[in-house]
């Protein structure tokens, strides 16, 4: 056949050139490269040759030569993964010239999983990213990146949105980000310097684009049941264990006929509801860009009666000024937070209190945990000569539910405006200012009369009155109290920066200087607390109490923390092939006040070498892109507590205070907590190498990542010692802590017709946490406690990881009383008591015997994703699960006497000699032991989706999509509470959080709900 | 500038540089006052002094052990116990506020007659504190004392926290800080009435003998002892219970007690009420440290009504506010010595707690002049305690009986004021005494363990025979 040559030209969408772009005759060894105007040609051709056309971050194109001799190749940008722009502070990147470790995540990812916080959403989605969720309305995941490296500086990573730095994104509506970035290795982070150890995610909020203008409208409802309930003893197998108990202990017995049998858990909670209903319209115009958007999210919790709600208005434009020589870009997110909590502790309660406690008593009081010693009833009645006892020391549940009367609202205000002028070509000088206000005010009512009466049934209201009448300034005997809290908070930030951007031949480089001043944490607080205010619900206001008891107000401001500092990154490569990042970030902060000096330098280096595009690579059929990084880098946690030696007053009845006189009146007091030591930020030191692939027609793609991180002076909270001077816990840097791990990512995407496409993906996360080089005097940090006889579950130790379980190790159960008598034994024991292993074989079971179990983190999490689309429908599946962890089963545990306990418990007890080696009896101590602490290894379907998109009806309506989506519909766990997946988020209790809080511990911790939803997104 | 804007002023809490401002040594005395209304004044203190001894009774209902109150109650604790490490600590870090506010009245005082005054209060605290502590543990580790360098507390380098000084060492201590605030403070007369309440001349004269009866210093016991009774300053209440009732706090015979006022905002010691108040419908407490059946016999044996009507209140009675306890609570009795009648189940209790009061003067007085063969002294010292409760005089005993009757009438007459267990070891009694309420003391129980949190931070520090 007759060969001929054909010319060419290869252009892209906006008629560029695409200068460099490769053109290679399929099966033949004919091949050419598109010079400076895009031209090329083939030589020695043939019709029904086929000539492949690849540029990077173009769809590869095939065309079929023809008679024709000249073609007009228009080539199509791909939006495959290496060819995104990624965000990197202060700038963007193409992602293919990365040499850090960067995960991106799109807004299609973040929308899916129904949230209210985005990150809640991307579980199991980021390779090198624990989210640990709670089901609570409102809460805020606990996000660790590459391990944890603090035990009690900020654990947070740092947040950028829209180029503010911020300490969470609670105020964005999910729906509205473009892409969050999470910088996850020194050579990224390290442009955030001294608050970048923890990582930084970096959010960037939509933005419109040239165009008419678009709407789009987004709605779902959706309804969440416990997905896990815990089944509890009756009646019946209550009275039979509290028997058993009270024979082993010599109390009393309870009848087998009792009036009730409650259900608390029934009783206290609901099936949740969530719904989320969303606005947009965006476009742009020569001058002028627009996106502006309503939001309105609402989620009802599992305790009845607890609501959050949430609106927010996101409105960002762009001016584009002086032929688009100036650019300035408003952001602003305004969000109203309305919220009713509810006390978690009532599940605590709920799981405590005995079913034969009623709600109310027939006489409409509030049932209490009373029995008749005599009778053995549950009742509060007594004949003459028959006495009452206590069945739990809790109380009830509901009354706790309906005496919460809590109400939060704030307003958060948050943006930015930044200004880009491009001076040169090269030059583009940038200045921002960012701030956020937030104001928050919260009202909570008291019923003290109300609780008073509820605690015991016998009290009379003339009682109370009595006991008012008689203490006429002690407001516990006001009829109610009032409070009011309100807070606000001011931060901003004032970036400038220059970026200069130049090739010449193979080179290119690219250069950002630049400086940052920023001062957070301005604000202040007041709280005013008011008695006897009328009951009905619209007078509830300081002004209406009655001058009866002083009010009581309390007003104080909050120590700013300012920060100085200036950056500056240097990026080159050569000819795409070589790369080499340099970045430095100097900070001055003024947390660091005690130190001579406030600075620090935080230095990262990162290099890349992109093989696939040398030469033994370059037209590789099977490798389309294969890229090796690595990077060092130190990084900065600032977010520690303030270190000045603090004398602490207390206005009110703390222990420095003391009364003196006849009438005993208060004097004030003052005593020194502990003295400062001299602080300053943890040092994490980080090495990394990963890898980047696309393979077999960029269909298979990933990444490959290993690091080692040492905070190398971490700080700790040093209980001092007991018999030295002062009390409080202090702060000083003790010891190290290693991350060490692993992780990757994958991804298959293809297409099979025109109609069936596919999409799968996992990812996989290892990290070894180790403490190291503690201080001498300074390990032994005790925490996770059960709340209980001062039982701890938790130790920091050197060579454990963070958040070690320390306990008794189980061996089986004491049978008999001989068998204690001649044993190693825990003071008190009796038979049913479980038995410990005598670790020190020193024949006492003491704290010495306890042994360190692992810890609450797993090392290990995975997600996998699937995606199907078949012509209008589409599908997809989210897994997520971890491994390697512990988790304490405090609700089972810990329990004075007289506590519910599951239905299993009761089934598998011991009931006497030879009954079980494994399992308790109805008496048995209170102490933590590796019997209550269990694999928190879990599998979860975070989300299973099915949506289908209407053919075309209107020329109006663009595209309508509906679907229905189960969230958590299914969980895999050993574990025999709630869940295993506890953060320890407790709104009421800030400090639960953490590797020696509850985390890991479920006392009080919300139970997991599923969510079944339906929902429309409707693009106009 | 850039420094500048670094330099951040503390808003929260006032920073130490600032203090002079706003701060006076006075305040920092009062924060050590504070120490003893604290949580672990309430209940730990009950288990190691009280539910332990054969006074006490756990209390509560079988199951609920307050922690380690069972341990304790049944002589089966460890050196882990929480109460007695809470104890401990408390101890420690009492002394600790005391020694910072002596350094800083030392470089802070403007007025050096009230600087004398601030120091012996602080002292005088200092010392009933160390009493606990070589008490409970006998040779303990003496804190290092603060000085002041360019206006820094340090801490006496020398003093290594793993080391534990000897009993002797301890006790001289205690004693030289005694001497001080005998000398330094004023007589309780002398106080202006807002300062009611502070520790006076009295107080340490009267802790003196207290700690020269421990030390078998009978002659010192006894000479101090003297030196109270006859300042002038004191007088018995005329009717035992009165000496617990509201109107009697800071009384006559009161020398030295912990203020407590119960309505906010104001302060009271922790719970101390509640902990043992009564427990179950109509009750306000938690029904710990029962008054046990071997004191009810105790009282019974001497026909002591008054004084086991005021020590007790028992299940069904009517108490003299008129409040009547049902016979339905849950346990037969209670301490009626903590019983607050205004707020009896209020967390800050308004029941000032009996530190030292002048009948215990006259029994240390009676124990001390026994021992030098003074009977004549003895016993009339003794029979001015037990004449007050309608008992007849104790006359022509031997010495070995007077001092067995001088014993027992301590053990009646201080009841449930923190005393009872302290004693029995002092006096040797607690082996049989222990025997008799069915536990088994054994030799290692004369000493409370040094708690095992302390022995894992400092190593090198030896733990007490037998533990």
């Amino acid at each position: 056949q007759e060969t001929k040559t054909v010319t060419g030209t290869v252009i892209d969408q906006n008629d560029v050139p695409l200068s460099g772009a490769q053109v290679k005759v399929i099966d033949k060894e004919i091949f050419s490269v598109a010079d400076f105007d895009g031209n090329f040609s083939l030589e020695n051709v043939e019709v029904g040759d086929v000539f492949q056309v690849t540029f990077l971050g173009f769809k590869a194109q095939n065309v079929e030569v023809t008679q024709q001799d000249s073609y007009q190749i228009n080539m199509v940008e791909d939006a495959g993964q290496l060819d995104e722009v990624v965000v990197v502070g202060y700038g963007t990147q193409s992602k293919q010239d990365v040499t850090g470790s960067i995960s991106s995540v799109k807004s299609e990812e973040i929308i899916k999983q129904p949230s209210s916080t985005a990150t809640q959403a991307l579980q199991g989605k980021v390779s090198g990213v624990n989210i640990v969720n709670s089901a609570a309305p409102g809460a805020t995941p606990t996000v660790t990146i590459r391990g944890l490296g603090t035990a009690l500086g900020g654990r947070n990573p740092l947040y950028v949105v829209d180029g503010v730095p911020v300490s969470d994104i609670q105020n964005i509506s999910p729906g509205n980000i473009e892409s969050i970035d999470f910088l996850k290795d020194a050579s990224s982070a390290a442009i955030y310097g001294v608050r970048a150890a923890n990582g930084v995610i970096i959010v960037t909020t939509k933005k419109g684009k040239s165009g008419k203008a678009k709407f789009g409208i987004r709605s779902y409802y959706g309804a969440k049941p416990t997905l896990n309930p815990v089944k509890m003893a009756n009646a019946e197998q209550y009275v039979t264990y509290f028997n058993e108990e009270n024979d082993a202990i010599g109390g009393d017995r309870l009848s087998q006929d009792q009036r009730y049998d409650t259900d608390w858990y029934d009783e206290v909670t609901h099936i949740g509801s969530v719904n989320n209903t969303s606005f947009d319209v965006s476009g742009g115009s020569e001058n002028i860009d627009y996106f502006f958007s309503y939001d309105y999210y609402e989620e009802e919790g599992l305790l009845i009666g607890q609501k959050f709600r949430r609106s927010t208005i996101t409105n960002n434009n762009t001016y584009k000024l002086f032929d688009n020589r100036l650019k300035i870009t408003q952001n602003l997110n305004l969000a109203f937070r309305d919220e009713t909590p509810k006390p978690f502790g009532i599940f605590n309660t709920a799981f405590r209190q005995s079913p034969l406690v009623p709600v109310f008593y027939e006489n409409g009081r509030y049932g209490g945990a009373y029995y008749n010693r005599t009778t053995g009833e549950a009742t509060y009645i007594a004949g003459s000569d028959e006495s009452i006892g206590n069945l739990t020391s809790h109380g009830n549940p509901v009354a706790a539910l309906n005496f919460s009367n809590e109400k939060n609202k704030s307003f958060n205000i948050q943006g930015s405006v930044t200004a880009e002028l491009e001076i040169t070509e090269d030059f583009i000088f940038t200045s921002r200012f960012g701030a956020r206000k937030i104001f928050v005010r919260s009202r909570s009512f008291n019923p003290n009369k109300a609780r008073y009466l509820a605690n015991d049934p016998t009290r009379t209201e003339e009682q109370f009155e009595g006991l008012k009448k008689d203490n006429p300034e002690n407001t516990q005997y006001a009829n109610n109290s009032l409070r009011f809290n309100s807070r606000e908070s001011f931060k901003y930030n004032w970036d400038n920066f220059i970026n200069y951007k130049k090739s010449f031949e193979d080179h290119s480089l690219d250069v950002t200087l630049g400086g940052s001043k920023e001062q957070i944490g301005i604000g202040m607080t007041d709280s005013y607390t008011a008695y006897d205010v009328p009951e009905a619900s619209q007078y509830w206001s300081i002004k209406h109490a009655t001058d009866q008891y002083d009010k009581q107000v309390n007003q104080f401001s909050y120590t700013p923390t300012n920060f100085l500092s200036y950056f500056g990154r240097l990026q080159y490569n050569y000819a795409r092939k070589y790369y080499l990042t340099g970045t430095i970030r100097r900070d001055g902060s003024s947390t660091f006040q005690n130190n001579s000096d406030y600075w620090g330098t935080f230095p990262a280096v990162g290099v890349g070498w992109t093989l696939s595009r040398e030469n033994f690579l370059e037209g590789n059929e099977v490798v389309n892109f294969l890229k090796l990084r690595g990077s060092w880098g130190k990084l900065g946690n600032a977010n520690v507590p303030l270190n000045t030696t603090q004398i602490l007053t207390d206005p009110d009845s703390g222990s420095q205070n003391y009364v003196l006189g006849p009438d005993q009146d208060l004097v004030f007091g003052a005593y020194i907590g502990s003295l400062a030591r001299n602080l300053s930020w943890e040092v994490v030191e980080e090495l990394s190498v990963g890898l980047d692939y696309e393979l077999i027609d960029n269909r298979l793609s990933g990444s490959l990542d290993y690091y080692r991180r040492n905070t190398e002076n971490t700080i700790l909270e040093v209980q001092p010692l007991l018999n030295s001077t002062f009390a409080n816990r202090f702060f000083d840097h003790g010891a190290e802590v290693i991350n060490e791990g692993v992780e990757f990512a994958v991804n298959w995407s293809d297409q099979i017709g025109d109609k069936f496409s596919y999409n799968v993906g996992a990812n996989f996360s290892y990290n070894h946490n180790e403490v190291s080089n503690v201080q001498r005097n300074y390990d032994g940090q005790l925490g996770g406690s059960t709340g209980l006889g001062g039982v701890s579950t938790k130790r920091l130790e050197e060579g454990q990881p963070l958040g070690s379980w320390w306990m008794y190790d189980v061996e089986g159960v004491w049978q008999s009383q001989e068998q204690i008598d001649n044993n190693a034994s825990l003071g008190g024991a009796r038979p049913g008591h479980l038995r410990y292993i005598d670790q020190n074989d020193d024949g006492a079971i003491d704290e010495r015997d306890k042994v360190f179990l692992g810890t609450y983190i797993p090392s290990y999490n995975y997600g996998i994703n699937i995606s199907l689309s078949y012509d209008n429908f589409d599908f997809s599946v989210d897994g997520y699960g971890v491994g390697g962890n512990k988790v304490f089963n405090g609700l089972k545990n810990a329990r004075i006497g007289g506590e519910n306990i599951t239905a299993d418990t009761f089934n598998n007890r011991w009931t006497g000699e030879g009954s079980t080696n494994s399992n308790p009896g109805a008496d048995r101590d209170i102490q933590a032991s590796s019997y209550y602490l269990e694999n928190g290894d879990f599998f979860r379907i975070n989300n299973i989706t099915l949506g289908y998109t209407l053919p075309s009806f209107s020329n109006f309506i663009d595209n309508v999509r509906v679907y229905v989506s189960a969230q958590n519909p299914i969980l895999i766990t050993e574990y025999s509470g709630f869940t295993p997946e506890i953060s320890g988020y407790n709104p009421d209790n800030s400090n639960a959080q953490g590797p020696y809080g509850r985390s890991g511990l479920e006392l009080d911790a919300y139970p997991l709900s599923s969510t079944f939803l339906v929902g429309v997104n409707i693009k106009l | 500038c850039s420094e500048d804007f670094l330099d951040v002023e503390s808003k929260e809490n006032i920073a130490a540089e600032d203090r002079d401002e706003n701060f006076v040594p006075e305040d920092f005395v009062n924060g050590i006052y504070g120490m003893f209304t604290e949580w672990p004044y309430a209940f730990s203190y009950l288990g190691i002094t009280e539910i332990i001894s054969d006074n006490g009774d756990k209390g509560a209902n079988p199951g609920g052990t307050g922690a380690d109150k069972h341990f304790l109650d049944d002589l089966n604790f460890t050196s882990t116990v929480p109460s007695v490490e809470a104890m401990y600590t408390h101890w420690y870090k009492t002394i600790g506020r005391a020694n910072y506010a002596i350094a800083y009245s030392e470089l802070e005082s403007t007025d050096a007659e009230m600087q004398k005054r601030i120091i012996g209060e602080a002292r005088f605290l200092r010392a009933y504190t160390y009493f606990f502590l070589v008490r409970s543990f006998g040779a303990v580790h003496i804190q290092g004392e603060i000085t002041f360098e360019n206006g820094e507390p340090v801490i006496d380098p020398e003093a290594d926290l793993s080391v534990r000084n000897s009993k002797e060492e301890v006790y001289n201590y205690i004693k030289q800080d005694l001497l001080y605030a005998m000398d330094a403070l004023p007589a309780k007369s002398e106080y202006s009435t807002a300062n009611l309440g502070r520790a006076t001349n009295g107080a340490a004269t009267a802790l003196l003998s207290k700690v020269h009866l421990y030390q078998e210093n009978w002659a010192d016991a006894l000479k101090y002892a003297d030196d109270v009774i006859s300042s002038g300053e004191y007088s018995l209440e005329p009717n035992y219970e009165d000496i617990w009732r509201e109107y009697s706090e800071n009384g006559s015979e009161s020398i030295f007690e912990i203020q407590a006022r119960g309505e906010p905002i104001a302060h009271g010691v922790q719970q101390y009420s509640t902990t043992q108040g009564a427990r179950g419908t109509s009750g306000w407490g938690w029904g710990f440290n029962n008054p046990s059946q071997s004191l009810v016999d105790a009282f019974d044996a001497q026909g002591d009504e008054i004084r086991k009507n005021a020590t007790i209140i028992f299940a069904g009675e009517i108490l003299w506010d008129g409040r009547e306890v049902s016979s339905s609570v849950e346990n037969p009795r209670y301490n009626e010595k903590a019983y607050s009648s205004a707020n009896a189940g209020a967390g800050d209790g308004d029941k000032n707690i009996r530190v030292i009061r002048l009948a215990e003067v006259y029994l240390i007085k009676a124990e001390a002049a026994n021992e030098l063969g003074q009977t004549d002294v003895a016993e009339t010292a003794l029979n001015k305690v037990r004449n007050r409760v309608d008992l007849n005089n104790v006359t022509g005993l031997g010495q070995a009986e007077l001092r067995k009757q001088i014993w027992e009438e301590r053990r009646l007459e201080l009841a449930f004021e923190h005393d009872r267990w302290f004693d029995l070891i002092r006096t040797g009694q607690a082996e049989a005494a222990m025997a008799a309420d069915g536990k088994d003391f054994k030799e290692k129980h004369n000493l409370f363990p040094i708690p095992e949190d302390q022995l894992i931070q400092t190593p090198d520090m030896p733990q007490n025979p037998g533990w």
